[in-house]
């Protein structure tokens, strides 16, 4: 014991071995270049292996034509497989930007009837939630094509409702604006109603702000943006037609705007299955609002809707936004599934090039950088929102 | 969600092979000087170490790959498995089938999950290339046709401007497809499926006018058409065929000793048949044939040598085989015949001394 002397007594620091500063960075450093080396190894494992295979490790096969037409695209054979990866992606986009504003607002009507006072809303919502929040969303997409697509009526006897929209098992299509002459002139003027809808907004808000006056910023708002709308569309001689689709021999459709059955199949049941999630997140939000302000909102004589317009929403969006992002995000990915029911989203194009002949860990490393894609996409445009929400307090 | 995983495991699979010591060496196999002596490593030590064979099949096609009411395994490609297992395990029964869908088929072979492919797959230039694999010998010449609701009105695949066509996604019948329409100069939609399960309430409901594949496909599934839906009769297959599709068992590339293997168990069956054996006689062989006798492993000549052409097979393999799967006659009337609900006659999949283009290399 006595042989041994501490030599750092005194100075106040151990030997850098017994450094927890020094440890904790050596182990983080540790922990990276042996992940890295655990990568880099696997890495070339593979290589080595694929290349003792006979098979291309390179990306040079993403310029080979696909060889193969796509549902619901112009899209041609001798087009690269580069060009059917970013269809697919657009085909997974359009699912999220329609489907994701559509389940949020199914969600939260669904997450406010599961606290309704009436026992009927009350109770059907609770069925509703328990019921689709408990089946896997394969079940749920092929359910819904077979029950609600599938037995739509044949594109041969499809239903035209009043000449304006087709609905038939194979395409639906609704009226659509067909651009003619001054349809670029015409898209500016709007974008400038806009703006001019804006400025008004604004002034009327500053008024009120000032005098007290009622605002009506939405009717005046709007009411700017349609006379710069209708204005100009007469001034610069109808720029836009209305487009009707019409059915050509049984078989295809022509104007209006066109989708596959798959896509509507696919966007239905992952709304009615997210939208389940989102209710209960909306439910549980709700009631984290502190009873005090349902409270405060009733003894300021606030009717019902005025209580949740004004005082709770606001403040259990701001409670619901981080698992919302998750929600959403489980709505991106689970579009892969459209596979079961062949809407060409990226997944399916992805496997399908895989199938015929294209490298699959290449096109595999592709799809997960495509979802990353979306997920950070998603996130980040969600995030920007909850910066906004968030209580300020300074 | 299962595919999904299942392509996963593929993919791990394939790095876990990766890393369990040097990969590369584990995929080449000496190939010279490898006559006669039992093998030390590659796929058929692996096989035999195993005492089991993986087979990789189909098992939504009727007649080539599909369940029985008894969960059993049963097809065309199936007895071919069982004909592999017979002729290198001397057991037909000793063989795991894997059900692999068109798109997880050839990952599969990759990862080293199955030691053979033999699930309806069509020999092509850029498969044998690009996937790391080899086919060997085509065990059913086929061809690409049309199949359409017979109240459609279609007659031909002129009659098909504008319509709607399923197809399985991953497969030579889609890239055909594309081909000939646009060599007809014809537009169309493609619905593309990851498997026929999920194709055909498409074609039942009207969601595509027509449905194509492979015709000896086509055939099973119209065989197979429910009397609730019309039964066979409500469906045409239309006259063209418009590809080639030479279906057989295919390997992984650099195993020259296993591709052996696996290529002399299908001419096994094809020259059985040339002899006039089947199972009931062969094990009762008691002419003097020295070819016959060769190919059965029994003692010929003077003195009588039993003959060992250096394949790394057992010398009675095509005994196995024969007694205990049958010659090719045997396998295709059994799974695809005219006597079965396919009804397929032999047409081109006949010997080649009755002019059809099956034609083993000579056993000596």
């Amino acid at each position: 014991m006595a042989v041994t002397t501490d030599t750092t007594a005194g100075t106040g620091r151990p030997p850098f071995w017994r450094d927890v500063k020094v440890l904790r960075i050596a182990a983080q450093v540790l922990a990276g270049v042996g992940t890295v080396a655990l990568i880099l190894y696997l890495g070339r494992n593979l290589t080595t292996n694929l290349t003792a295979a006979n098979i291309p490790t390179d990306f040079e096969f993403l310029k080979q034509p696909a060889g193969v037409n796509v549902t619901g695209s112009d899209f041609r054979p001798s087009q690269p497989i580069s060009d059917i990866i970013l269809l697919g992606i657009k085909n997974t986009a359009a699912l999220s930007v329609v489907g994701i504003p559509l389940l949020t607002i199914l969600g939260t009507l669904i997450g406010i009837a599961r606290l309704s006072n009436n026992w009927l809303v009350r109770k059907a919502a609770t069925v509703y939630v328990e019921t689709l929040r408990n089946i896997p969303p394969l079940l749920v997409i092929i359910f819904t094509n077979a029950a609600v697509i599938l037995s739509l009526p044949r594109m041969q006897d499809a239903v035209t409702p009043g000449n304006l929209f087709v609905i038939s098992n194979r395409f639906l299509a609704i009226p659509w604006a067909t651009a003619g002459d001054n349809s670029g002139t015409y898209l500016a003027v709007l974008g400038v109603g806009i703006l001019a809808s804006i400025v008004v907004w604004i002034w009327r808000t500053r008024n009120f702000d000032a005098t007290g006056t009622p605002h009506h910023r939405f009717a005046w708002g709007t009411a700017t943006f349609v006379l710069f709308a209708i204005v100009g569309f007469f001034s610069l001689g109808k720029p836009f037609s209305l487009s009707r689709p019409e059915v050509i021999d049984g078989r295809i459709i022509e104007g209006g705007y066109q989708t596959v059955g798959p896509y509507i199949a696919v966007l239905l049941a992952l709304v009615i299955y997210t939208a389940s999630h989102v209710a209960e997140i909306v439910r549980g939000s709700i009631q984290a609002v502190a009873k005090g302000q349902t409270e405060a909102a009733n003894a300021l004589a606030l009717s019902s809707f005025q209580r949740l317009r004004f005082v709770v929403l606001p403040q259990a969006f701001r409670i619901a936004i981080p698992p919302l992002i998750n929600q959403f995000l489980n709505f991106t990915k689970n579009t892969s599934l459209s596979i079961a029911i062949g809407y060409a989203e990226i997944t399916l194009v992805v496997f399908q090039a895989i199938g015929n002949a294209k490298p699959a860990p290449q096109l595999i490393l592709i799809l997960m950088g495509a979802y990353l894609l979306f997920s950070l996409t998603v996130s980040f445009v969600i995030n920007l929102l909850n910066r906004r929400l968030q209580l300020v307090t300074n | 969600m299962i595919r999904r995983l299942l392509l996963l495991v593929a993919v791990l699979a394939m790095v876990a092979a990766a890393c369990g010591g040097d990969g590369a060496e584990e995929t080449t196999t000496t190939t010279a000087d490898g006559g006669g002596q039992t093998a030390t490593e590659g796929v058929y030590a692996e096989v035999v170490a195993r005492d089991v064979l993986n087979c990789g099949v189909n098992n939504e096609v009727f007649g080539f790959g599909s369940i029985d009411a008894d969960g059993n395994f049963a097809g065309f490609d199936i007895d071919y498995c069982k004909a592999v297992a017979a002729a290198v395990l001397g057991d037909s029964s000793k063989v795991e089938y894997k059900a692999l869908t068109a798109q997880q088929r050839f990952t599969a072979l990759q990862s080293g999950e199955i030691d053979v492919l033999i699930r309806n797959t069509t020999w092509t230039a850029s498969r044998d290339g690009a996937e790391g694999g080899t086919f060997l010998t085509t065990t059913f010449y086929d061809g690409q046709g049309m199949m359409v609701k017979s109240d459609s009105g279609i007659n031909s695949l002129e009659d098909m401007a504008n319509t709607t066509v399923c197809v399985q996604s991953g497969t030579t019948t889609e890239l055909n497809l594309a081909d000939r329409f646009a060599a007809g100069g014809l537009t169309f939609t493609p619905l593309t499926f990851d498997s026929n399960d999920e194709l055909r309430p498409a074609f039942v409901a009207d969601q595509c006018d027509g449905w194509t594949s492979d015709k000896s496909q086509l055939a099973a599934f119209r065989a197979q058409n429910p009397e609730s839906d019309g039964g066979p009769e409500a469906w045409t297959i239309l006259p063209e065929t418009f590809s080639k599709e030479p279906l057989g068992p295919m390997v992984l590339d650099g195993d020259s000793q296993w591709a052996q293997a696996v290529n002399w168990t299908v001419f096994a069956t094809i020259q059985a048949e040339e002899f006039g054996l089947d199972s009931g006689n062969v094990e009762s062989y008691s002419g003097d044939d020295p070819n016959v006798l060769k190919f059965l492993g029994q003692p010929s000549g003077d003195p009588p040598t039993v003959t060992d052409p250096g394949l790394g097979l057992p010398t009675d393999f095509a005994v196995k085989v024969i007694s205990q799967v049958g010659n090719y006659e045997e396998i295709y009337n059994r799974n695809v015949g005219p006597d079965t609900p396919l009804g397929l006659v032999r047409g081109v999949n006949d010997l080649w001394t009755r002019g059809g283009l099956l034609y083993a290399p000579p056993y000596r």
